[in-house]
């Protein structure tokens, strides 16, 4: 053991006066760790936050979020719509090149959605164009998008991970590998890309745009949330987004030598009702739900105040969110009501239901969401809640089949109401809880006809109110964007908002 | 002579003839125990954001709606070809991941076996040699504690007591960042890839971040040595010829050191080849811990998006690892014990 120490301490003490290359504080690039994933580098390829947010760095789409939670043209310098909602003009930004240094062109544009749809991968994106007839180039710099239906949303489909551009050398119709060169026109060219442990990013030299804050970033990947916490408090990461526990949270918080940074999120967390399952089948059980749910004492007992109750799908904050839960069921929990409404429909209180929740897919904390969620539940013996989880790979094969209230989460494509609705309340809606309703079907039918944001909205507020009265899904929080640095680490507010997009070249380190 | 030879030869053909048995067997268990499991990669990978019917189709394109018998045949004519495929998640060829998770894996499992035959060796040593005093007393404690200890609640203690409290070693992953982004690897070993590339400061961080988990894994291990030599010292020290090396007059450091401790680690050689087995099983645990990014993290993030073909051919180079590393040690204990060819 002796000799076991003696060679900790040698080895330990070799390297106190640190080389250049020891430490990540001793130089302008900046070290980000997270715990998200890659899938596939290739766009075409992947469908998860933690490729996007990688894919963020090195690609570029025709429209985007570049300055926060307002769309913008990045590679078009203009999208509209040519009569109707059905075709989608778009004018493209002259003078960009690939990382290659091949210059962007509408042939480029063309090639990506069509490879997007052609490969069809099955961890990918595809099923978002779904919608897409044809692209057509009008020339060098204009494309034309013809679509199966009109859709107003088609410019926010454009700026999702189906939109990066990628060039004509990328194959048609398989992946570009992940070690294999990647190809954007961002700010950042990936230099070095170790499969789940970093990626190692250069500045682009001939960004067409203003360069990045930074001399250059590192993005490491972590398996667990309490390695990245020690990691970013040893200063052997500069900063870290996505995902503490708020037990982590509030110890950083508390932390000498780093700050950690809240801003409007857009992750929200739902439970789905079955509309064919005992009892959830049952409305009066829905709204009974509905009254007693205790989303107050999930934010501020669970998440400590880093999350905020949602009474809504679209989180508050998104041009034409109501709080269409709150006006029709109150905004804390209403116990009297709740039974109430059970007893009327002739069901005996505590009403037995049985809630599932999967424990590590969106986060640790989900088993003390789902017991306080069954404490506000249970009290004056409204419900007799019995809970039941299982791990993601079981529970995403299982949705809509075997469970009758089931918890989800949802990260947006984009940060629009319409992206908070169509999917859940259509008819053919992925959560598979059965709901269909010709009203609601109508609704998002004409919301995606709207020719213009005045009459969307007003009837994305008709859709919300509908779906609180229907009640096939009740919303109950919403995440703020969290994360965390070093006090010599600057712009990371700069980033935080609606999109849910970590610029990390707007960030500089001092 | 040349019968010794013979048998010697046909009890090493025999032993390798059951090899392919043995993979059978496995292949078959791996393949039957990931489909019976419920859940599939593409559910893991597109549900809840993807409608059901989308979902089937692209299982259906897999071909994961094929008879499981299909499915197998399919999955042993690879293997027969030496194809272990490719993950269907992220792309990646299986003998991708072997090559470059396996080295890290190798990385840590080799420090850590040191690790663990200096403090095994070192304490089953005095131990037995001590026998019912302090120091036997404290060597079976330690022993015992860390034999039972977990393995990453031992690894967190090691991360949150020398990383967070001392501050002396970093707690997670192969080397920094900014040495993980510039070293240029030959075999994705880190100590020899930056010795190769003759970058001592990239050295001595490679080596820092290899100490708490090779460390922690050795420890966990050298349970095992420790009671098996502390017990196989006392047997020793109590055999007829120490006590014949002693009427010769043979000084008493010379019988301990000389005759009794080398006859006590002979069985070492077998338990080795046997760690080797807990050794792999303890660094998934560790991996995780410590960030390392080896087969067995890899192996764990497989596990979780079900997929079937990564999680196969990983299971299946563990196992042909298990397996050979025993038959090693078979043909060395036959080779050393003639009975054991008889």
């Amino acid at each position: 053991m002796a000799s076991l120490a003696a060679f900790v301490v040698v080895i330990a003490g070799a390297s106190v006066g640190q080389s250049a290359l020891g430490g990540a504080d001793q130089s302008g690039v900046l070290v980000s760790g997270t715990t998200d994933t890659v899938t596939n580098l290739d766009p075409a390829g992947n469908y998860d936050f933690g490729s996007f947010a990688a894919d963020v760095n090195i690609y570029e789409q025709l429209m985007g979020f570049p300055n926060g939670a307002k769309l913008q043209p990045v590679l078009a310098t203009k999208c509209f719509a040519v009569g109707g909602n059905k075709t989608w003009r778009c004018n493209l930004r002259r003078g960009v090149t690939f990382h290659d240094g091949s210059e962007f062109d509408s042939a480029d544009v063309k090639h990506t959605f069509d490879r997007v749809i052609k490969i069809n991968d099955p961890s990918g994106i595809s099923s978002l164009l779904g919608n897409l007839k044809s692209t057509k180039t009008n020339g060098k710099y204009a494309v034309t998008f013809n679509l199966k239906s009109p859709q107003s949303t088609w410019r926010l489909i454009l700026a999702t991970g189906a939109g990066f551009i990628v060039p004509s050398s990328y194959p048609a119709t398989k992946l570009q590998a992940n070690d294999q060169e990647q190809i954007g026109t961002g700010r950042y060219q990936l230099t070095k890309y170790t499969h789940g442990q970093q990626a190692v990013y250069e500045a682009f030299g001939d960004y067409w745009g203003a360069q990045a804050k930074n001399d250059g970033l590192i993005v490491r990947n972590y398996a667990k949330s309490s390695t990245m916490k020690i990691a970013i408090q040893r200063g052997e990461i500069d900063m870290a987004f996505q995902t503490f526990t708020p037990t982590e949270l509030a110890s950083l918080r508390k932390a000498k030598g780093l700050r950690v940074y809240s801003g409007n999120g857009a992750v929200i967390r739902y439970l789905v009702l079955s509309m064919e399952r005992e009892p959830t089948n049952n409305i009066a059980v829905r709204r009974a739900l509905a009254y007693a749910f205790p989303r107050q004492a999930v934010a501020t007992r669970v998440y400590r105040g880093d999350v905020k109750p949602l009474y809504s799908m679209p989180p508050a904050g998104l041009p034409g969110h109501i709080d269409a839960f709150a006006s029709r069921y109150g905004r804390t929990p209403n116990l009297a009501a709740a039974k109430r409404a059970l007893q009327d429909a002739g069901l005996d209180t505590p009403f037995p239901i049985e809630l599932w929740w999967t424990p590590t897919h969106y986060g640790d904390a989900s088993a003390d969401e789902y017991a306080e969620i069954k404490r506000g539940l249970e009290k004056n013996g409204v419900f007799k809640v019995t809970l039941k989880s299982t791990e993601w790979a079981q529970y995403s094969d299982a949705l809509g089949r075997q469970y009758n209230a089931f918890q989800l989460g949802w990260f947006p494509d984009y940060p629009d109401v319409e992206n908070y609705v169509v999917p859940f309340y259509r008819s053919d809606t992925f959560v598979a809880n059965g709901y269909k309703s010709t009203k609601m079907d109508n609704l998002i039918k004409a919301s995606l006809a709207a020719k213009n944001e005045d009459v969307r909205f007003a009837i994305y507020r008709q859709i919300q109110n509908l779906a609180a009265a229907d009640v096939p899904i009740i919303p109950y929080w919403q995440a703020n964007m969290i994360a965390a640095g070093r006090n010599n680490v600057r712009g990371i507010p700069s980033t935080l908002d609606a999109s849910f997009i970590m610029r990390y070249w707007k960030i500089s380190k001092s | 002579m040349a019968a010794k030879g013979t048998s010697l030869r046909q009890y090493a053909l025999t032993r390798l003839a059951l090899v392919i048995p043995m993979v059978f067997i496995l292949l078959t268990l791996v393949f039957l125990l990931m489909r019976v499991a419920p859940g599939d990669p593409i559910s893991s990978a597109l549900g809840g954001r993807v409608p059901k019917e989308e979902v089937d189709k692209i299982k259906a394109d897999l071909g994961f709606d094929r008879p499981i018998y299909v499915q197998y045949g399919d999955y042993l004519a690879d293997i027969a070809r030496g194809d272990f495929g490719s993950a269907i998640t992220d792309r990646r060829e299986v003998r991708d991941i072997i090559k470059e998770n396996g080295a890290a894996t190798l990385e840590l499992t080799f420090f850590a076996m040191i690790v663990a035959l200096v403090v095994g060796v070192t304490f089953g040593l005095l131990a037995g040699r001590f026998r019912d005093t302090w120091i036997d007393g404290g060597g079976r404690l330690f022993g015992i504690v860390i034999y039972a200890m977990p393995v990453f609640f031992l690894g967190l203690m090691a991360q949150l007591f020398f990383g967070s409290y001392l501050g002396w070693l970093p707690t997670s992953d192969r080397a920094s960042p900014i040495v993980d982004a510039t070293l240029e690897t030959h075999t994705n070993i880190y100590t020899i890839d930056t010795l190769i590339n003759r970058d001592w400061d990239a050295f001595v961080d490679v080596s820092k971040h290899l100490i708490l988990p090779a460390v922690t894994l050795g420890l966990v291990t050298a349970g095992v040595f420790i009671r098996l030599i502390r017990v196989n010292v006392i047997r020793t020290m109590k055999d007829d010829y120490i006590e014949a090396a002693r009427a010769r007059g043979i000084d008493e450091r010379s019988v301990v050191y000389h005759h009794a401790f080398r006859n006590a680690l002979v069985p070492v050689i077998t338990i080795v080849g046997l760690t080797i087995a807990l050794l792999l099983s303890g660094a998934v645990l560790t991996e995780t811990t410590f960030n390392w990014p080896g087969i067995g993290h890899t192996l764990i993030l497989y596990l979780q998006n079900r997929d079937y073909t990564a999680v196969q051919g990983i299971i299946v180079v563990f196992a042909l690892v298990v397996v050979f590393a025993s038959l090693i040690i078979d043909f060395v204990n036959a080779y050393i014990d003639p009975r054991i060819r008889y």
